[in-house]
């Protein structure tokens, strides 16, 4: 070991902004520990790369945390140090490799799973955040207050919107009229389908005063429930007022293509994703739009950059199985359909094009096992949309 | 030196649209459309009877086949028509069905009274297929109906004679929707049977009423059950017999639209695709003993490829690529996409409506009737859709037709604007028939739309392309030869393949001749002929820019 000593109250809170929109005082932190108790032992490199970084020289700082880990490559202080200087530059991917390595030695460290987290939020990777920021909250339930908001935004885009409800719920009675409260309390509610919560949430910040936000809820209100006109109108309402509000340009085009108007909505979510690379509707839509076109390479691409933000979304499996179908690629295809059946047996579509798989692979009676489940499952979906709107 | 001086002036624009002007390219001259209905004297018009009460069958109106009853050698034209709702009779001769006799000079008599054709006991009519059932040498006509289904036989006088109830073709189950028939020979015999793509069960009794805040709208199909769709077996002697349950038919319950008829697997049988709407589309292989297997999911038909089900509407099964495969054509409604899939050597299809364009270029109409149809005589069929949305509920409910023009078949482009402003009229398209109206070897187009007078429209035939029409007539196979083979090779080594049916589309039945445009080629090296009976027969240095007879050999 150094001579660096550990404890929890070793620890520097350095603030850093996050990327949530509108959530007002809500601070992201990458932790630091820095707080200058070394033994006598303690090397002169190490306090020089920590006066370096508090100082803001990050290169310098780097360099000097690499050249004291090369001395002592067990240090978890100065990985985690290292990590976060290398985060605060922006060079996440480094920020990760370091978190990781720390973890193999201390893999219980609630504070370097925090700043873990808060790479891979960063990255937009909130799967692997949202994964990070629960299990530091587990080891040390303190953290909890300071990772709400981001462990809800987390959720929110992982389309996990009951979790991010049992977080925002119990804070709407403190929080509700903080505008960045609201929106992410707004986009779970309407998320989880409960739109006349939604609505009153999306009442409470038009009460401030028009915001982009506002209209990108709404209008995902509105697209939830069919209304096209009123979606549209509030969605490019919602860009006009702040094109590089995050999802805005996403939800657009969903209804873009709902409309029928596939090439302004490829516009739309390449807007996004040049605001975001890794959004996931947008990466899943494209993917969806080059598959429609033959173009199955460039499907892919955005389709495992979709799989990278919601690893195990299942629209997002299917439509790369899919892609291995239509390619020939029969066996990846088979294997993939055959797990989403066996986490979702009730995946029609799934179940249809794991028989046209089976019937290609001559393997008949599969097929017709198949093909059987699926027009179960579709009549009996069938049976319960039957009607309710026009076509 | 003034041209100079010009661009000089232009600045900086002036390279860039010289550039342009210099890399434009001609365009090819298209042949345009015209509508000669008006020349014409009769009453008919597509009438569904609404009257603001909504009832489900009447977003489908107005079937049509181009046939030549009277064998004078003009293509002819027939319409069914809707009936008063809820009574569910022609109470009124607006709701009459129409023959129209092509007098060969551009105009048409309307003879349906003295055919005996007006069908005044007939309930509401959906499609029509013409065909020789009893290889008499003159075309007989099948009608779909919400109600008992017709056949009339025709007599060879010029007359029509109801012979349902004889032939046994009118057995249904109670209360059914047909609405489209294809005429083929499944079992290769020489007699024509029937396939018979129905819809539904629905009495206007039982009509559901659907609205949205007060608003009715036409109620999603979702709501009424699937069913069966039948196979007749012709007996000879003007009998059928309902072979459904027997073929494997009966076993798939679907909401039938159009048929397309064609041997996908080059076995030398006929089989089925019937396009269903909102349901998985059926592709019955013919296993050549009397039965067929349905294999939608084998052959990468039943759905689109995201496993989703569409509205799908009008069917059409020809090689669109000349590989000798027929591929296959369906439409559907704004907002999905339409179906194109290649024939993959027989063996499966491949969904090609995005790599061929057809994905982007449809998503804006509602297709009903369709087909694939080489309308320039480029050997290269293009595809042709009628459109027009299921309500009226937005601006662009009524809908131009779309041809989207086949790139060496490899890709479509949409040419619709370019074709005239008769093909540019927007309606609520239905029913459509390709067909030789004058024998000037270019397809024209007669096209029905709810609550309008059908459009005949004439090709203008103008861009120097040549072509054949080959007109077969069966010996062992059936009289019409439908379901015959052709392969013609240009002397240029080029070879087309087309095949001999009269269903394609939604509601309709085209002009059984067999068409080929032939792009510059003045000269055919030779037309293969391969029967349904299985004779194989060759003509060598055949010639360009005729209607040509073939009589299969008797041995």
């Amino acid at each position: 070991m150094s001579g660096l000593k550990t404890g929890a109250n070793c620890a520097r809170l350095d603030k850093l902004k996050h990327v949530p929109p509108r959530l007002g005082k809500t601070v992201a932190v990458f932790l630091v520990v820095a707080c200058g108790l070394f033994g006598q032992s303690s090397d002169a490199v190490l306090q020089q790369a920590i006066a370096l970084h508090q100082a803001g020289d990050l290169d310098g700082a780097i360099r000097a945390y690499r050249e004291y880990l090369a001395v002592q490559p067990d240090s978890v202080q100065a990985r985690s140090n290292l990590g976060a200087v290398l985060a605060r530059a922006g060079r996440y991917d480094e920020a990760i490799a370091e978190y990781d390595i720390g973890l193999q030695k201390s893999p219980d460290n609630p504070a370097l799973l925090m700043n873990l987290g808060l790479a891979y939020y960063k990255m937009g990777r909130h799967a692997e955040a949202a994964a990070r920021f629960e299990r530091a909250i587990t080891l040390s339930p303190q953290f909890k207050e300071q990772v709400t908001l981001l462990l809800a935004v987390c959720y929110n885009n992982l389309g996990r919107y009951k979790d991010a409800l049992a977080l925002l719920a119990p804070l709407e009675s403190d929080k509700a009229g903080d505008a960045g409260f609201d929106y992410l309390y707004g986009t779970a509610l309407i998320g989880d389908g409960q739109g006349a919560a939604g609505t009153a949430v999306i009442k409470r910040i038009l009460s401030k005063g028009e915001s982009a936000e506002a209209y990108l809820l709404r209008g995902t209100l509105e697209l939830t429930a069919h209304d096209r006109d009123g979606a549209r109108a509030d969605l490019e309402k919602a860009v006009v007022m702040n094109p590089r509000l995050p999802g805005a340009h996403a939800r657009l085009g969903e209804l873009l293509l709902v409309l029928g108007d596939s090439e302004p909505a490829r516009a739309a979510f390449a807007q996004e994703l040049a605001l975001d690379p890794d959004e996931f509707t947008s990466n899943l839509n494209m993917g969806v739009l080059a598959k429609q076109d033959q173009g199955y390479v460039e499907a892919r691409r955005y389709l495992e950059r979709a799989l990278r933000t919601r690893p195990n979304d299942p629209g997002v499996r299917y439509q790369m199985a899919n892609v291995d179908l239509a390619t020939g690629n029969l066996e990846p295809a088979r294997l993939a359909l055959e797990g989403m059946i066996k986490e979702a047996p009730d995946f029609a579509e799934a179940h249809a094009s794991l028989a046209t798989v089976y019937y290609r692979l001559k393997r008949s009676a599969d097929g017709d096992r198949e093909r059987a489940i699926s027009e179960k499952l579709m009549d009996q979906r069938d049976s319960l949309a039957a009607g309710t709107k026009p076509r | 030196m003034r041209r100079w001086f010009i661009l000089g002036a232009l600045g900086v624009a002036a390279p860039a649209w010289w550039v342009l002007a210099v890399g434009a390219q001609p365009e090819t001259r298209r042949p345009h459309f015209t509508d000669v209905a008006g020349k014409s004297s009769f009453t008919y018009r597509t009438d569904n009877n609404f009257t603001g009460r909504k009832y489900f069958p009447q977003t489908m109106c107005g079937g049509v086949a181009a046939f030549d009853f009277d064998n004078d050698g003009h293509m002819d034209l027939f319409f069914t028509n809707g009936a008063k709702l809820p009574e569910l009779e022609k109470t009124d001769p607006r709701f009459y069905s129409c023959l129209l006799r092509n007098r060969g000079d551009g105009t048409f008599e309307d003879v349906t009274a003295h055919a005996g054709l007006l069908g005044k006991d007939l309930g509401f009519s959906f499609g029509v297929a013409a065909g020789d059932y009893d290889n008499d040498g003159y075309e007989d006509l099948f009608l779909c109906n919400a109600g008992r289904n017709t056949l009339y036989h025709n007599n060879g006088n010029g007359t029509f004679t109801d012979v349902t109830e004889l032939s046994g073709i009118g057995k249904k189950p109670k209360d059914i929707l047909s609405v489209a028939a294809a005429w083929f020979d499944y079992d290769n015999d020489g007699k024509l049977d029937l396939v018979v793509s129905n819809y539904t069960v629905w009495t206007p009794e039982i009509d559901k009423i659907c609205a949205v805040n007060g608003q009715e709208y036409y109620c999603h199909p979702k709501i009424y059950p699937s069913v069966a769709h039948r196979l007749y077996h012709n007996l000879g002697n003007g009998r059928f017999a309902d072979v459904t349950d027997a073929s494997g038919l009966g076993t798939e319950l679907g909401k039938g639209m159009g048929i397309a008829i064609a041997d996908f697997n080059g076995d030398g049988y006929m089989d089925i695709f019937v396009a269903n709407d909102t349901v998985r589309n059926f592709l019955f292989v013919n296993q050549k003993n009397g039965t067929f297997k349905e294999s939608g999911y084998e052959w990468g038909v039943a759905y689109d490829e995201n496993g989703n089900a569409h509205s799908s509407m009008g069917a059409d099964a020809k090689d669109y690529d000349n590989d000798g495969f027929p591929d296959l054509f369906y439409n559907n409604l704004k907002g999905q996409i339409w179906g194109l899939f290649r024939n993959m050597g027989g063996k499966y299809m491949s969904y090609v409506s995005g790599m061929s364009k057809v994905s982007r270029l449809s998503e804006h109409s509602s297709g009903w009737s369709n087909g694939f149809v080489d309308y320039n005589n480029d050997g290269w069929k293009d595809m042709y859709s009628s459109n027009g949305d299921i309500d009226d509920m937005g601006a662009i409910s009524r809908q131009p037709d779309t041809m989207f023009e086949n790139v060496d078949g490899k890709e479509f482009r949409d040419v619709s604007t370019q074709l005239g402003a008769d093909f540019a009229h927007a309606g609520f398209q239905r029913g459509s028939a390709f067909v030789d109206l004058n024998n000037d070897g270019f397809q024209d187009l007669v096209v029905t739309a709810l609550f309008e007078r059908p459009r005949i429209l004439m090709n203008s035939a103008d861009n120097g392309n040549h072509w054949l029409l080959v007109n077969t007539v069966g010996h062992r196979s059936n009289h019409d030869g439908i379901g015959a083979a052709l392969k013609l090779t240009t002397a240029s080594g080029r070879t087309l393949y087309n095949h001999v049916t009269t269903s394609d589309g939604f509601m309709s039945s085209s002009d059984k001749r067999v068409h080929f445009g032939l792009g510059a080629e003045k000269a055919i090296e030779s037309l293969e002929i391969r029967w349904p009976s299985g004779t194989v027969q060759t003509l060598k240095k055949v010639k360009v820019d005729q209607i040509l007879t073939v009589t299969e050999p008797a041995k």
